[in-house]
């Protein structure tokens, strides 16, 4: 009876939802519904050019669009061409053998795309390819240019002429720093967004190599410093603040700077036409020092390795590997394409891509997000921790190095 | 399914019967059934791996991260589960109490107190978001305004405040619920008791620890089943007033929450893990059933006696 | 009320009475003002801009700027999650009063071996925390091919609303008086025809009671939307406010617009029929 039950209404489901699927019918999976408009005239471009291959451009909730899309994978219904997420959430997919293994035969263009982008995209286990990466996120402070104008204010060099400037904002009763940590993982972004400097090249190369940990003073001392500016310079009652207050705050005028992605400034510019902004990556303790910004992949495109479209999805992954499509991608969605050759008529973005080439890995998401407990949810809760005064950076060094040890082999001792 | 002749009322009864059974057996048994079977596999994203026996439940009571998230959560819950006793259900049977009285008014009271019941948990969760917001939300706004603004505090923000926050919102929200329970309850004790009791004595608190409350009893054993059931399950109210990660560090995080985000997986944490997700929830239930089960049988147990 | 409250309180002292009197009347008023004023605001606030909310939270706004419920009507998908939630909830409910109502008549109007237990199967189902099988049942509809799909919230709350509405019905439908059937009967009537002219007319009473305790959490459920439906035209009402919440963080006074119209429906509906409405909800804790 009961699977007589489950025949019927699979087959009621079935009825309602099924498409009449074409020969060369793609379907193409994003979470990013807000560029919907942007996608369809990318594809428009595609089918001019490539006659008898349609792709449909289907969206879904960012938050749980890995769910949905490993959901439809394993049923076997999932999408031809589909976003994918880097790092962590890449593997997720990719190590059950739902997508199928990209090569610079099959694509050509990627290789020209720099390293980092392609291992984003890749297993770390043998190196495969599966998504043709489409942008990059910089995470750096986000500032008002008109408030720093009115203030005499100029980017700082220094960690001390951020101290200074931030002081000189909030006697002039702007709120120097919008960022609100009630949101968890806004506090990653605050830590590295504003730390990346101070912790420093070397300290990541030894991170990498093993021979430093978490409880390294370059670590911690960073975190002391975040924390002296979160509590002197962050609006009254910031751990209570969350994100989108956090943004309205920056956008409205009422502070001076944000810390984030740059995926940021489009919302602002979304929330206020009228903001002008500009770009910094915070300073290290002295001027000297090199100024680094935390920069990651955001995902790539990935093939079905079951679909029934093979050879048009990866005649249409080639179109979105190409230059073409990757200025028009840049220009359009006032995004960093990691296509390498794309040039940027958006002053702004041609800034960040220039601060780009003196960056580390925005290190959690990058190298911390393969196991659980994952690095971003420790950094997360211990950075509320310290915010609230519950604490200490030496501490969070600790909990780190221990929590992690649980799967990351360098910090088994 | 009970054997049954099948003639033609037979059949008609069996026609009755089975397809409001067969919506039970499917979208309740039978999924309750495959969490415990769940529980016992090893899994990768949505497909079943091995069979690894209590692997999983041992994992989530005894290996870090696990166990320290898990304890983590069952102790606010467990704090979330009597201070509703307190806030909710005492507060109730004193406004059942006060609306039994009948003053003028009564009406307009019993209308009033059940009002917040009817609305979404999700209407609730944010109205009380915005009037918590540190900056511009009414409740610092007016403690600012009247001259109180040393106690203005970042509510959602604090460790020691998130957590009784989202307990105020949730007692706002369902003190109505056992009040007029509550109140059904004292308005059925029988005139002549509640005289011969007179008789004996003047003072209040006998006469309601000693009649009222025994003879509302049956309606507390419910109600108190209800509210254990409720706070252990505890998902939408935190879920939107202090995030998936039950913010800030964990010190709002509930068994809920923390078994939806293991199954689910969040942001910032790619991992989905079904197994673990089946183990929570499994222990979850198992304890719910044994308690509340135990609770029945104690006051029931009460009320009889009485 | 009781008489007999009456009396009984009647005898005591006129003074300890207004004193103690005094005391409630004070509890029950501060209480109402707690529980109206969030609402109060809420609704208000709905009518204010951004900066007049910050300003005067309390402040009474004049009523005829509707700029924010403009907004909600013209620029979001309001609309949709509010037809979207008519919709879900009243197919569940037309399914589950069905249903529930064959069953209860069945088990209240028949004797056949087994009719307990079926009881007792469908009593097993009504403190169940459904929840946490949400995973099971989130396999379930995949293989269904259902997930982002309204049919899957429709049965999960079909389902869930059955064994309270048998029990309700059950109940009812046992204390109905047998001449009427036992004389449709020797007149030749079929049982399909007792049922559908003859008894179902009698359990209308039963059948608010039943709708009402069901309709309240399916109308307001957020948790099985959240894990089956991503598709934003399929939102329900309190999914979608949370997509709309997220989009207009900005501007308060669309926010609590939003609130109120989604509040809206339901609190009228209680405000008409509240008697009901507190007899329905607590139905199943009340005996």
């Amino acid at each position: 009876m009961k699977t007589n039950l489950i025949r019927i209404g699979a087959a009621l489901g079935a009825v309602l939802i099924a498409a009449p699927a074409l020969a060369q019918d793609l379907t193409f999976w994003s979470w990013r519904q807000e560029d919907r408009a942007a996608y369809e005239q990318f594809i428009d471009t595609f089918e001019a050019a490539n006659p008898g291959i349609t792709v449909k451009f289907e969206t879904f909730e960012a938050a749980n669009y890995n769910t949905i899309l490993s959901t439809a994978l394993a049923g076997g219904v999932g999408p031809d061409v589909m976003m994918v997420r880097a790092y962590g959430g890449l593997e997720n997919v990719a190590s059950a053998g739902y997508l199928e293994p990209l090569t610079t035969e099959s694509v050509p263009a990627l290789a020209e795309f720099a390293a980092p982008a392609v291992a984003a995209e890749s297993m770390r286990s043998d190196g495969t390819i599966y998504a043709v990466p489409f942008a990059s996120q910089t995470q750096l402070v986000i500032y008002n240019k008109a408030i720093f104008d009115a203030n005499g204010l100029a980017e700082p060099q220094s960690w001390d002429e951020l101290v200074t400037a931030s002081q000189t904002l909030k006697d002039a009763g702007v709120i120097p720093f919008a960022n609100g940590t009630a949101t968890a993982w806004q506090n990653e972004t605050v830590t590295f967004g504003l730390g990346s400097s101070l912790m420093g090249k070397a300290f990541y190369d030894e991170l990498m190599a093993g021979t430093a940990d978490f409880t390294d003073a370059r670590f911690t001392d960073a975190l002391a410093a975040v924390n002296e500016v979160a509590q002197d310079y962050f609006p009254d009652g910031f751990i209570g603040l969350d994100y989108p207050s956090a943004q309205q705050l920056f956008s409205s005028g009422m502070a001076g700077m944000f810390i984030g992605g740059s995926y940021e400034m489009a919302t602002f510019k979304a929330q206020n036409p009228d903001i002008e902004l500009g770009v910094f990556a915070a300073p290290g303790k002295t001027a000297e020092d090199a100024k680094l910004v935390g920069l990651y992949f955001d995902g790539g495109y990935a093939a079905n390795a079951a679909g029934a479209n093979k050879e048009a999805s990866i005649k249409f992954l080639n179109y979105l590997a190409s230059k073409e499509f990757g200025q028009a991608f840049a220009n359009t969605l006032s995004n960093i394409s990691t296509i390498p050759g794309v040039s940027f008529d958006n002053p702004l973005l041609a800034e960040v891509n220039e601060l780009n080439k003196s960056s580390i890995p925005y290190l959690m998401l990058a190298h911390f997000r393969y196991g659980e407990p994952s690095g971003s949810v420790l950094i997360q809760s211990e950075m509320q921790k310290l915010f609230a005064g519950e604490t200490t950076p030496e501490a969070i060094g600790e909990a780190l190095t221990t929590g992690l040890a649980a799967w990351y082999a360098p910090f088994q001792k | 399914m009970p054997h049954l002749r099948m003639t033609g009322r037979g059949l008609w009864i069996t026609a009755l019967i089975v397809p409001p059974l067969a919506f039970v057996a499917v979208f309740i048994v039978y999924p309750i059934f495959s969490a415990f079977a769940y529980a016992f596999f090893d899994w990768q994203g949505l497909r079943r791996g091995e069979f690894v026996g209590f692997d999983n439940f041992f994992t989530v009571l005894f290996v870090e991260p696990y166990r320290s998230w898990t304890i983590n959560a069952f102790s606010h819950n467990i704090v979330v589960f009597f201070a509703l006793m307190v806030l909710q259900n005492g507060l109730g049977f004193i406004l059942a109490y006060a609306l039994w009285r009948e003053l003028p008014g009564a009406r307009f009271h019993r209308i009033a107190v059940f009002l917040p019941v009817v609305l979404s948990t999700i209407i609730v969760a944010y109205l009380f978001k915005l009037f918590l917001h540190p900056l511009f939300g009414v409740v610092n706004v007016s403690l600012k305004g009247i001259g109180l603004g040393w106690l203005a505090q970042p509510w959602l923000g604090q460790s020691d405040t998130a957590l009784w926050s989202l307990i105020a919102a949730q007692s706002w929200h369902m003190v109505g619920f056992p009040t007029l329970v509550f109140l059904a309850g004292m308005q059925r004790i029988p005139g002549e008791i509640l005289d011969a009791v007179r008789m004996e004595t003047e003072s209040e608190w006998v006469k309601i620890s000693k009649v009222v409350w025994p003879l509302v009893a049956p309606s507390a054993t419910i109600v108190f089943t209800l509210l254990f059931v409720g706070a252990f399950n505890w998902f939408e109210l935190p879920y939107i007033m202090a995030g998936l990660d039950g913010s800030p560090f964990g010190s709002t995080d509930v068994l809920g929450l923390y078994f939806y985000r293991t199954a689910f997986g969040n942001v910032s944490s790619g991992q989905q893990d079904f197994g673990l997700g089946s183990a929570l929830a499994v222990l979850i239930f198992v304890f719910i059933a044994v308690i509340a089960g135990i609770i029945t049988v104690r006051l029931r147990a009460r009320e009889i006696q009485l | 009320m009781s008489a007999a409250g009456t009396t009984y309180y009647d005898r005591r002292g006129l003074l300890g009475t207004l004193g103690r009197d005094g005391l409630l009347q004070i509890i029950l008023i501060a209480n109402t003002i707690l529980m109206l004023a969030p609402i109060v605001i809420m609704v208000f606030s709905a009518f204010k801009t951004t900066p007049q909310i910050f300003q005067s939270p309390f402040g009474i706004p004049d009523f005829g700027q509707v700029a924010n419920f403009a907004k909600i009507w013209t620029e979001t998908n309001f609309l949709r999650y509010l037809l979207n939630s008519f919709f879900v909830t009243g197919a569940s409910m037309v399914l589950i009063l069905t249903l529930g109502t064959m069953a209860a008549y069945a088990i209240g109007r028949y004797q056949f071996s087994g009719a307990s237990f079926i009881l007792m199967f469908f009593l097993a189902g009504l403190t169940l925390p459904l929840k946490l099988a949400i995973i099971p049942l989130f396999m379930l509809m995949r293989d269904l091919s259902i997930l982002n799909n309204q049919l899957s919230l429709i049965f999960v709350y079909t389902a869930m609303g059955l064994p309270t509405t048998v029990f309700i019905m059950t109940g009812f439908i046992r204390t109905l008086p047998s001449e009427l059937e036992d004389a449709a009967r020797m007149d030749g009537a079929s049982e399909a025809r007792i049922m559908w002219s003859i008894m179902l007319p009698l359990v209308r009473p039963a059948m608010v009671i039943a709708g009402i305790q069901n309709v309240v959490p399916i109308w307001n459920d957020f948790f099985f939307p959240l894990v089956f439906i991503q598709n934003d035209d399929l939102k329900t009402l309190p999914q979608g406010l949370t997509t709309f919440m997220g989009e207009y963080t900005t501007d308060w006074g669309v926010l609590f617009s939003g609130l109120t119209l989604s509040a809206a429906p339901i609190v009228i509906l209680y405000i008409v029929l509240s008697r009901q409405f507190i007899a329905g909800m607590t139905s199943g804790a009340v005996k």
